[in-house]
């Protein structure tokens, strides 16, 4: 086999694990297939194991719950961080304080930290060797949906204008798309996409948090959707006093308590955990 | 009860003995099949009935005519054994008295 041959099957052998890997290719060196079919190999392989990957349980949470659910929430969020920050820098006039605007601006950006993370944590430990594609999804709907839930919704014209969108109302039309398509180059994409790499990482290698360390991020959670809630009961009317007339508490804690199911799942697998060997620790003493 | 890929895998590994790894049992089960083995099809199953305590494997050293990698290799257990003699015997059952079975030279080539 030529050398450009075995680099490019070395390459696609990647997506396997690295024992696997090595004997793979040492095999197909000592059968000496050709580069075409030493491919189609690795690549059935690949394709098994993958297919493998997706017989169980955790992936499909993860893609599910995580990928799609709490990621359209989180969506939301960035985009709507990624526009108040727009609005602070160019000087948008309001009824509040310099300092109220930076304090909400400061308590979006570290609530959409701390979820971002959760949900690369939860995303990590569920997903296995599946993350790269529980991950690309996840990725993609956080940062590419705000500017298709536009178009879907006929770009300007809001159906229901207690959304979070409704904001973007003081923004002409091109510029609300403009930033909606432009969100994967915003700061606020690195707020989301930074933490959300870093939980994923520790997810993928931690696969779980010990009990006290579920607790304290569950608590973070609540407490930053329970804050994030409240803030926006009086830095939205601030921003659109004609078109947001008193919001309820429970449409605007809504997107909130979705981003925070991953935390949910980490606290509930960890008491679960937690009381199985408070049992088994029992059952031993007596 | 196993699969019949399984068993091809299992009689592979057991004739080869201690020369039993990867790249020999798809040599093996081509002879006797003279069907293509797909890599990834004999690695698939390889963990599954190493999952069911039919095989051990582990890692051989690596040679030149491999480019230096190593070779999985195989051994077939007692439990491995059981199940391919159960296989064989279901197989030889229930192909008694049928045509091909008692003659051999009919079977199609």
């Amino acid at each position: 086999m030529m050398r450009s041959g075995w680099l490019f099957l070395s390459v696609l052998a990647r997506a396997l694990e690295p024992a696997e890997r090595d004997v793979v290719l040492g095999d197909l060196a000592e059968s000496g297939e050709g580069v075409g079919a030493a491919a189609r190999h690795v690549l059935g392989l690949i394709v098994r194991r993958q297919v493998g990957l997706w017989l169980a349980w955790r992936p499909w949470l993860a893609l599910l719950g995580v990928s799609c659910l709490a990621a359209v929430s989180l969506s939301r969020i960035v985009f709507r961080l990624n526009v108040d920050l727009y609005k602070h820098s160019a000087g948008y006039a309001t009824s509040l304080t310099a300092a109220q605007e930076v304090a909400f601006l400061l308590l979006l950006a570290c609530a959409v930290m701390v979820w971002s993370w959760t949900c690369g944590f939860v995303l990590g430990s569920l997903s296995g060797r599946a993350v790269w594609l529980t991950w690309s999804v996840f990725y993609f709907v956080v940062l590419d949906s705000a500017w298709v839930r536009f178009l879907r919704m006929g770009h300007i014209f809001l159906p229901n204008p207690h959304t979070h969108e409704a904001l973007l109302d003081s923004l002409p039309g091109t510029l609300r798309l403009l930033m909606a398509i432009t969100l994967p180059l915003s700061s606020a994409a690195l707020l989301f996409a930074f933490p959300a790499l870093v939980g994923t990482h520790a997810g993928a290698r931690r696969r779980r948090l010990t009990v006290h360390h579920a607790y304290l991020m569950a608590s973070l959670n609540i407490a930053l959707a329970l804050l994030a809630t409240w803030s926006t009961g009086w830095y939205d009317p601030a921003h659109l006093p004609a078109r947001w007339p008193g919001v309820p508490w429970s449409t605007r804690v809504l997107p909130s308590l979705l981003v925070s199911l991953p935390a949910a799942y980490l606290l509930a697998t960890n008491s679960v955990i937690h009381a199985t060997q408070g049992k088994g620790t029992s059952s031993r003493a007596s | 009860m196993l699969g019949e890929f399984e068993y091809l895998l299992l009689s592979a590994a057991a004739r080869l003995g201690d020369d039993a790894y990867g790249a020999a049992i798809r040599r093996e089960i081509e002879g006797a099949t003279k069907r293509r083995c797909a890599v990834g099809a004999l690695y698939t199953t390889l963990d599954r009935l190493e999952a069911k305590g039919l095989v051990t494997t582990w890692m051989g050293d690596p040679t030149p005519e491999r480019g230096g990698r190593p070779k999985r290799m195989v051994r077939v257990t007692a439990r491995g054994v059981q199940e391919a003699k159960g296989f064989f015997g279901a197989v030889s059952r229930a192909s008694r008295g049928l045509s091909w079975a008692v003659d051999p030279v009919k079977v199609p080539s």
